[in-house]
Parts: C-alpha cells; structure tokens; sequence
C-alpha cells in the first residue's frame, strides 16, 4: 500500500511568494471561532483584526506559516490543498510527547524506588522531562532532515472547499 | 508496584475520564471524526494532564495546604492548567519548530478540555503520593486517548455505512458512544481496590 493512500488533507493560503518558495499559513481548522460568540472572543478576531493580536487566532496561524517550493507557480491569495503522511503525523506526536513522558515517568519511577521520597521523585522527573525534550529535539531533527514532518502541495483547493480533511 | 498498577488500570479502563466520569466530551465528539486527529489530540492531552497532575499536586502541597488556601484550589488549577499548555506550546515551538507546524492546533483546545481539571481534583481527594498523583494522571490521560481512537474508529466507518437520514452524522455517534460507555462498564466487575 502506498503512503499516499494515507495523507492528511488542510487547506492552506498562500500568503507570500519569494522567488522559487511560497509562503502559506494554514486556514483554520477547529469549530472554534464559528460560534454565535466569536465577535467577541479571541478566535474570531481575524476578520476584525488580519493583523493579529498576542493570543488571537490570527497569531497563532500566522506562527504556523510554512514554505513550500512553488513548482506549481502559485500566487498569492490562492487557496491550495496540502497533505502530511497520516503515519508522520502519529510518529511526530510520538516524538513531541511520547518520549518525553517516557523518559520522566521512568525517572520518577527509578528515583521512587531508590530514595522513595517525593522531593527526589519530582527532581528526577524534571530532570527526565527535560532529558526527553532534548532527546525529541534530536529525533526531530532527523525526521525533518528525511523530510516527514514538512507537508507537501497536492492540489489547488476548489470554490468554497473547506479543511475538513479526509483520507484519500 | 502491584498497587499502582492496580491504581492506572482503575483510572484508565473502570473509571474513564470519558465514559463513566463524562469530562472531555467536547474534544470526544469534535476531535474524533478521524484516527490521526484523535491519536494527535489524545497524546498532546495525555502530555499535559500528566505535567499538569505533577503542577497541580506540587502546588496543592507546598502552597494551598500549607498556608491554608484550599477555597482556592480550582482558580489555582485552571492557572496551572493554562500554564502547562503555555509551556507545552512554547518548549515545542523551541524542540522542534516542525512539529509545531504539525502538532500546535491540538494545544489551544486542551485549554478548555474540562478532563484536565477534573484529573487535577481527583488526585487531590485521593491524597497520593507524588509518583502516585503522576501516574494517576497519566493513566487518566491514557484511557481517555483509548476511547478517543476506539470512537474515532468507530465514527470512520459509520461515515460509510448507510443509515436513515435522521440518524446521520451526531445523532448516531451519540448512540454509539452510549454503546461503547456500556462496553466500558464491563471493566467494572475487575476489582482493583
């Protein structure tokens, strides 16, 4: 079976072009921000404020801003479907937080046993809590070096589509 | 050792956060219309409950018993709570900007996961010891991830299957996690105390 069968689908736009790289920030996904109260939250606030504010939606889809080769000549505005390998997805969350969970409750789990008191397990378990984030860092690197983590153009999105995602 | 395996399977099969205590049932029906999403939704939730438990029990010790300020525990959690996201979000961002890319959407909504704070109280009443209160957390996280993919499994076969019109979509997830909460009770007869 083909990786490809397995893709996770977003809609992204197209926010900048600089030379042979595209620029694109992700459309929103959750439902939040859709409800009767949004004018008067923070995730409604990108058609009030494009810019932005500290805590809006706005900025945080602005913070997941990625680059794409434009091979497709895309141009600014335009709306594209783009796609992550649904097994990337997994193995990233994994990586971000399976490891570091792992090392500090075995931490925790070692210091318990040995001293078997509750100062030194939480020592441990920060200090394991850290050695997994630095651990993540490193397995992440080689994962965006073999590219995994980076997604990938699959088509121009239609009229009115909308980023609900859906295995292809 | 044998006592807190007893404890996670208690927390995580007869007492789900989910099934049997009903919290986070907004992410339960909203995040679990796909396997990836709600394995994505439930590790990031099982990162923070279980960071938030160790949070949550260091501050109900060294602060609120010891200066007598248990009114406050639930103000206090929901800072806490709302700071192990913040700190998820931004050790992340820093570990691996990538996985940011990737990861980040899920983060914002375990803010207001009602399952984190309830975890945080439940840990509190059962007056654990640290690893306990960690582990205890950690199990919650775990079985509340399970049902998630269980249900997310569930809801993308439905969508193919053919069903009356006035069952479609919510109304017949609602029956299946009905069906699924019942499957659960079965755990009920292990006897872990």
């Amino acid at each position: 079976m083909s990786p490809d069968l397995h893709t996770v689908e977003g809609i992204a736009r197209v926010v900048d072009i600089q030379g042979a790289t595209a620029w694109l920030e992700p459309e929103q996904t959750s439902s939040c921000g859709s409800c009767a109260s949004a004018s008067s939250c923070g995730a409604g606030a990108r058609d009030a404020n494009p810019a932005g504010g500290i805590g809006t939606v706005a900025n945080r889809i602005a913070a997941r801003r990625f680059a794409l080769d434009n091979a497709g000549g895309l141009h600014v505005g335009e709306r594209v479907v783009v796609g992550v390998a649904e097994r990337a997805l997994i193995r990233a969350a994994l990586t971000a937080y399976g490891l570091p969970l792992a090392t500090a409750l075995t931490a925790g789990g070692i210091a318990e046993s040995t001293w078997g008191s509750d100062l030194a397990t939480m020592a441990a378990m920060a200090g394991g809590l850290g050695f997994g984030l630095l651990l993540a860092r490193l397995v992440a690197r080689r994962l965006s070096v073999r590219g995994e983590l980076a997604p990938h153009f699959l088509r121009r999105a239609k009229p009115g589509e909308t980023c609900g995602g859906s295995t292809t | 050792m044998k006592d807190f395996a007893l404890m996670m399977i208690g927390a995580a099969l007869v007492n789900n956060v989910i099934l049997a205590r009903f919290l986070g049932l907004c992410s339960f029906m909203g995040v679990t219309t796909r396997i990836d999403t709600a394995a994505g939704m439930g590790l990031a939730t099982t990162f923070v409950i279980t960071v938030s438990s160790m949070a949550d029990w260091a501050v109900q010790h060294y602060l609120l018993d010891a200066y007598g300020l248990g009114y406050l525990r639930t103000v206090t959690f929901i800072l806490v709570i709302a700071s192990a996201v913040q700190f998820t979000e931004l050790t992340i961002k820093k570990v691996s900007p990538a996985l940011f890319q990737m990861l980040g959407i899920y983060l914002p909504l375990i803010t207001t996961n009602c399952a984190v704070l309830g975890v945080a109280l439940l840990l509190v009443e059962g007056h654990m010891s640290f690893l306990g209160a960690t582990l205890f957390g950690f199990a919650s996280a775990l079985g509340y991830s399970l049902v998630m993919v269980i249900f997310a499994g569930l809801r993308e076969r439905l969508a193919l299957a053919e069903v009356p019109r006035l069952f479609a979509g919510p109304p017949l997830g609602f029956i299946v996690a009905s069906l699924l909460a019942m499957a659960f009770m079965g755990f009920s007869g292990i006897s872990t105390g």
